[in-house]
């Protein structure tokens, strides 16, 4: 791997690591917004729109976590890849239905989101792109400065 | 049969021989090293799980939404009624009331339904949702609502239709400070509710948690946006104005 290859993983990981950890820990405060976030996308049960609103911040929290510190980058960034797949499945279903919803990406739940049509192409844009950086992750899952460099030697 | 070998070709051998012991420890540190990165990687998986599930219970209790709350006396359901419920015809309203655009629907019905509401033909059932929480600093939606609900119970429905008219049209701005519990209190006073009945209820948020159960029946009802309005249970849509046409227009049809 290249100078260039170093230089994408680590940023890749701090990029898409900082991101989670702000989306989840912005969801911490309001725990039943979250839920009516989940709800609003008329995708899921009502048994598991509970659930993910519950355990969804956290998961977030600590798959941001583990790509900051490196720390089973591979499997975490498989997870965040995942995530946005679905994210991303979610917001153009939501598109798609003709429902205009405030994503919740950042907390806030459902909203009065008059624009909320105009919002999504950049949502989506926002997610490939995390996709995209966690795609190289587990492509290349090796990178300097990573926990994993101590745990699992090479 | 023992051939003798000549030096040459022991010696071959003999190095034939260690390059493979070296390939076999080689195989075999490679094969540990696999073992011990399956063996850390599934110790941590499994912690981050079991730190997962925890999390996801304890947010599960912080969630009071299960809770019951106590209704206001005079709310039908999650609903604060103006009229009454012997109207031909009932407009439902999801509103905030910090949401500019339930701001600008209530300046163009509210005129428009008065004497409709004196007449008695209609019903406005009000639920005031509270998404706009994180656009204050003081979170007004949530203190308005429930300043409304205190209202209602303690002046009643009509008292409580000119408090809710009152703080649309003072409406604060958003990502302001939104009004004042005082300033509350002032306006639940000035539409002719008693200052002593109301000021403790608006200042203690006595119907927090039915206001917190208003927002989720109201997403359970698929209600994610503010201003939603129904006429008996038909979703309208459309323009800020055509709203208010087909809401005075349904009304005028009885």
């Amino acid at each position: 791997m290249g100078r260039f290859g170093v230089a994408a993983g680590v940023l890749a990981r701090v990029l898409v690591g900082a991101v989670w950890v702000v989306a989840g820990v912005l969801k911490l405060p309001a725990p039943n917004e979250n839920v009516r976030a989940v709800r609003a996308y008329q995708l899921l049960p009502e048994s598991l729109v509970t659930v993910v609103g519950h355990g969804l911040p956290v998961l977030e929290i600590m798959v941001g976590v583990c790509l900051l510190v490196g720390l089973l980058t591979r499997i975490a960034a498989l997870l965040s890849a995942l995530l946005l797949v679905a994210f991303v499945i979610g917001i153009s279903s939501a598109w798609a239905r003709g429902l205009s919803i405030d994503c919740g990406c950042f907390g806030g739940g459902a909203g009065a989101v008059e624009n909320a049509r105009a919002k999504y192409p950049w949502e989506l844009a926002r997610d490939v792109g995390l996709l995209l950086l966690s795609g190289w992750l587990v492509w290349r899952p090796r990178t300097p400065l990573a926990a994993d460099n101590r745990l699992l030697p090479a | 049969m023992s051939k003798k070998k000549s030096t040459a070709t022991r010696r071959a051998e003999s190095q034939a021989a260690s390059a493979r012991a070296a390939e076999i420890r080689a195989a075999q540190e490679r094969k540990e090293r696999r073992r011990n990165t399956l063996v850390v990687t599934g110790v941590g998986v499994a912690v981050l799980a079991i730190v997962l599930v925890l999390f996801t219970i304890a947010n599960g209790k912080r969630d009071t939404t299960a809770a019951a709350g106590s209704a206001p006396t005079g709310a039908i359901g999650y609903a604060v009624p103006a009229g009454p419920s012997s109207a031909p015809v009932r407009v439902t309203v999801y509103e905030d009331f910090l949401c500019p655009f339930c701001g600008q629907f209530e300046q163009a019905s509210s005129k428009a339904l008065e004497d409709d509401l004196t007449a008695g033909k209609v019903q406005i059932r009000y639920h005031v949702l509270t998404f706009l929480d994180r656009s204050t600093s003081t979170e007004y939606s949530s203190r308005a609502a429930n300043a409304l609900a205190v209202v209602l119970d303690q002046a009643g429905p009509d008292v409580a239709k000119k408090f809710h008219d009152l703080l649309f049209a003072h409406q604060p701005a958003e990502n302001s400070a939104g009004l004042t519990d005082g300033q509350l209190v002032g306006y639940a006073v000035e539409a002719g509710a008693t200052k002593a009945d109301v000021q403790g209820g608006i200042a203690d948020r006595t119907f927090e948690q039915w206001v917190k159960n208003v927002g989720d029946q109201a997403s359970k009802d698929k209600v994610n946006q503010t201003p939603t309005v129904f006429v008996d249970g038909k979703l309208l849509s459309g323009s800020m104005d055509s709203l208010v046409a087909q809401v005075e227009k349904a009304v005028a049809a009885g």
